[in-house]
């Protein structure tokens, strides 16, 4: 018995994937790995030392970008923030784009490609004219600012990403809603929101790894330490001209693990998240 | 639900819009340098008690964030009581011109000169804008250099043993025979970050300078002297002579300087082209590396090697601070001999004040002794068109790498200049 041409295709097709997925793979776990790694390492062998495993292993560096770093009074900062953004993000966009995507008003659809056009829009474009706003409302320097501008910074895409998810609802599960005596925001919050909770998943991914890295934007409004981000105690490790790698490596261990964490729990949402669409109902 | 968003809107109202009341005895302080922050903070606690003035010191780095703040905090007109300017000189002159900078010209002055006298006159340059600047500023001093920095060679001690070299080598021939000593026992001469044409631009303005002085560099920047006059040509060969010598690493045309630190500090070579900044930088990679510093070995004695060097940080007041005076006042504290000398030891960079020479790293020492030598293109006469300034420094990368020669390189150069010169007639 001979091994036929469709199943030879067939084992050099998926062998070809195989390596195709392990090489990404191994693309995006190495740079991880290498900062792990790094973060074991001292300064005098992080630049001599190229063993996979280091010779001398260091584990202080992680107390030390605690301690050195502040981390203490910027994690918490940083879990309020993202907290309270995400949130806010998740309860107005999804507002938004229930109304845009169910109920008629006059300029919907202007109002709906503002929005979208507004993700064309960089940051650092707009600090200067959000910083002269910020600072006539008397937001400067306050935690309410700063979560209201990062909660703005990240409507666009998710209002577009909800809209798409509600624009595919069947008009049936409103109509039983609203017999069974909802009204709108009994609709949007019995029937729409739980529907929407791969989009949901999704938004709160990209919206959390947004917030949890953001510095920039915080450096701009924030003055005092005591309400920085985590990515303020980063900074500490990153002289002008000069950089404490095995510190900063275990520093940025520590800030990447909250984020991790939220990955691994969602991740299924996230994936049907993405993948989603016909199955709304 | 009504209820609820008028109180919520209510408490953002109540909490948010509320102006709070300036503080006569607090100054703020912001600035960029993460390594210095402690530094800063400790001053800030002594000058407290001292005077009984608190400075807030407020740090955003890296230096883009900082930028973005000041332009912004400058639009919005809550610029602190001292801040710094990272930009061209021309933003700058355009921050001064918005009434936002101070002019300190009469305090400099103040008691015989005395404040000025202290600091380093070429750190003093860089924040000076003299009578009839292109930026059509007021002539004065707007800033405050609070430390100061140069660009020159260093030298690894023990690999200039090992190959028998017993002293630094001062002149351009000596350099060569050190070179050659460091070539028969394995190891390699040079290394510096010329992937970035700054530091390329730099190395061989110090041998324009020392080859034709000034003037002539002036000359040509003006348009009046070729670039394929023979002194250019000597200029471009200093760097075919050292390739053919082999003194420089592979790659050195497109090494950016922190791999070129990191060569130096792991004793890949014996000789780096580096700023003074690379103390700091050392001392973290390789704590034991034993090191000197020394000016780029002269060819010709007519005129001075001069080295890149100036102001490295500085600070102004703001102009509409109704605390200007404690502002100046406390700049005036930090760059005296005291704190100059402490700032240096703790973030080992130059102090801008030279009396506080004496107390510093013997590191230290060598690099701020050569500050009269220093020169800096932002306090020169006329400056190169950038166009032909870069096809003068990629053309230097050709001769490098070998694939052009310094004729062919000059007169590329020429050419281009002749029709920029052109251009502007025209205009």
């Amino acid at each position: 018995m001979g091994i036929n041409r469709y199943q030879v295709y067939k084992f050099f097709k998926l062998t070809f994937i195989q390596i195709f997925l392990m090489s990404v793979a191994v693309t995006c776990l190495f740079p991880l790995f290498w900062m792990v790694r790094s973060a074991f390492m001292t300064n005098d062998t992080i630049f001599t030392d190229k063993s996979f495993i280091p010779k001398i292993i260091q584990l202080g560096n992680f107390a030390q970008a605690w301690t050195d770093g502040n981390f203490g009074v910027y994690f918490l900062n940083s879990i309020i923030y993202t907290a309270s953004v995400v949130t806010g993000i998740v309860i107005v966009s999804s507002l938004a784009a229930y109304a845009f995507s169910r109920l008629n008003f006059p300029g919907k659809n202007f109002f709906f490609y503002m929005f979208v056009a507004a993700m064309m829009i960089p940051l650092p474009g707009s600090f200067v004219p959000l910083f002269v706003l910020m600072n006539k409302l008397g937001l400067v320097n306050t935690r309410i600012g700063y979560i209201l501008c990062m909660i703005n910074v990240g409507l666009s895409l998710s209002i577009f990403l909800l809209k798409t998810f509600f624009d595919k609802m069947p008009a049936d599960l409103e109509d039983a809603a609203r017999i069974d005596g909802c009204g709108k925001l009994g609709i949007w919050w019995y029937v729409a929101l739980p529907l929407a909770q791969p989009a949901i998943a999704v938004i709160v991914i990209f919206n959390s790894l947004n917030v949890w890295n953001e510095y920039i934007l915080a450096s701009l409004l924030l003055n005092d330490n005591s309400k920085m981000p985590l990515q303020k105690g980063l900074m500490v490790f990153q002289g002008a001209h000069s950089v404490d790698y095995p510190i900063l490596m275990a520093g940025l261990t520590i800030a990447a693990l909250p984020i991790i964490l939220i990955y691994l729990v969602m991740q299924k949402h996230i994936i049907k998240g993405l993948s989603s669409g016909a199955i709304v109902g | 639900m009504k209820r609820l968003f008028c109180v919520v809107l209510g408490i953002f109202l109540l909490t948010g819009c509320a102006k709070k009341p300036e503080e006569q005895n607090t100054i703020t302080f912001w600035h960029w340098m993460t390594d210095r922050q402690k530094a800063f903070e400790e001053l800030a606690k002594k000058y407290e008690e001292q005077t009984g003035i608190k400075v807030k010191v407020d740090l955003y780095a890296p230096s883009d964030a900082y930028t973005q703040r000041i332009i912004a905090s400058a639009q919005a007109k809550v610029l602190p009581d001292i801040y710094g300017i990272l930009d061209k000189k021309e933003i700058f002159a355009s921050f001064i011109d918005s009434g936002f900078v101070a002019d300190l010209t009469a305090e400099f002055a103040k008691d015989n000169s005395e404040w000025e006298k202290a600091i380093f006159p070429k750190a003093i340059d860089v924040n000076r804008f003299t009578e009839g600047n292109i930026y059509k500023v007021k002539p004065g001093i707007y800033g405050v250099p609070i430390d100061v920095t140069n660009i020159q060679m260093l030298y690894n001690k023990k690999l200039l043993e090992k190959a028998g070299i017993k002293k630094a080598p001062k002149t351009f021939d000596e350099f060569l025979a050190a070179i050659e000593a460091l070539k028969r026992v394995g190891i390699t001469g040079m290394v510096s970050g010329w992937g970035e044409l700054w530091m390329l631009d730099c190395f061989a303005s110090n041998y324009a300078f020392n080859i034709m002085g000034e003037d002539k560099i002036m000359a040509t920047y003006r348009g009046e002297v070729p670039y394929t006059d023979p002194d250019w040509i000597k200029v471009f060969n200093v760097f075919k002579t050292l390739r053919e010598k082999g003194a420089f690493i592979d790659g050195i045309v497109t090494k950016l300087n922190k791999y070129s630190e990191q060569d130096f500090a792991l004793e890949r070579a014996a000789f780096s082209f580096n700023g003074s900044w690379c103390v700091n930088v050392y001392k973290d990679m390789n704590p034991n590396l034993q090191y000197g510093a020394m000016l780029p070995p002269a060819i010709e004695s007519t005129f001075p090697l001069k080295i890149w060097g100036g102001a490295g940080s500085s600070f102004v007041v703001n102009n509409n601070s109704s605390r200007k005076d404690k502002a100046i006042a406390f700049l005036k504290w930090v760059t005296a001999k005291e704190q100059q000398a402490y700032l240096a030891q703790e973030t080992k960079n130059l102090p801008s004040n030279r009396q506080a020479l004496s107390s510093i790293p013997e590191i230290l020492s060598d690099f701020a002794g050569v500050m009269d030598q220093t020169t800096h293109p932002t306090i020169w006469s006329h400056n190169e068109n950038p166009l032909v300034a870069e096809r003068y420094i990629k053309g230097i990368q050709s001769i490098i790498i070998g694939e052009k020669t310094p004729e062919q390189v000059a007169k590329e150069v020429q050419e281009i200049k002749e029709k920029e010169l052109k251009k502007l007639r025209k205009e």
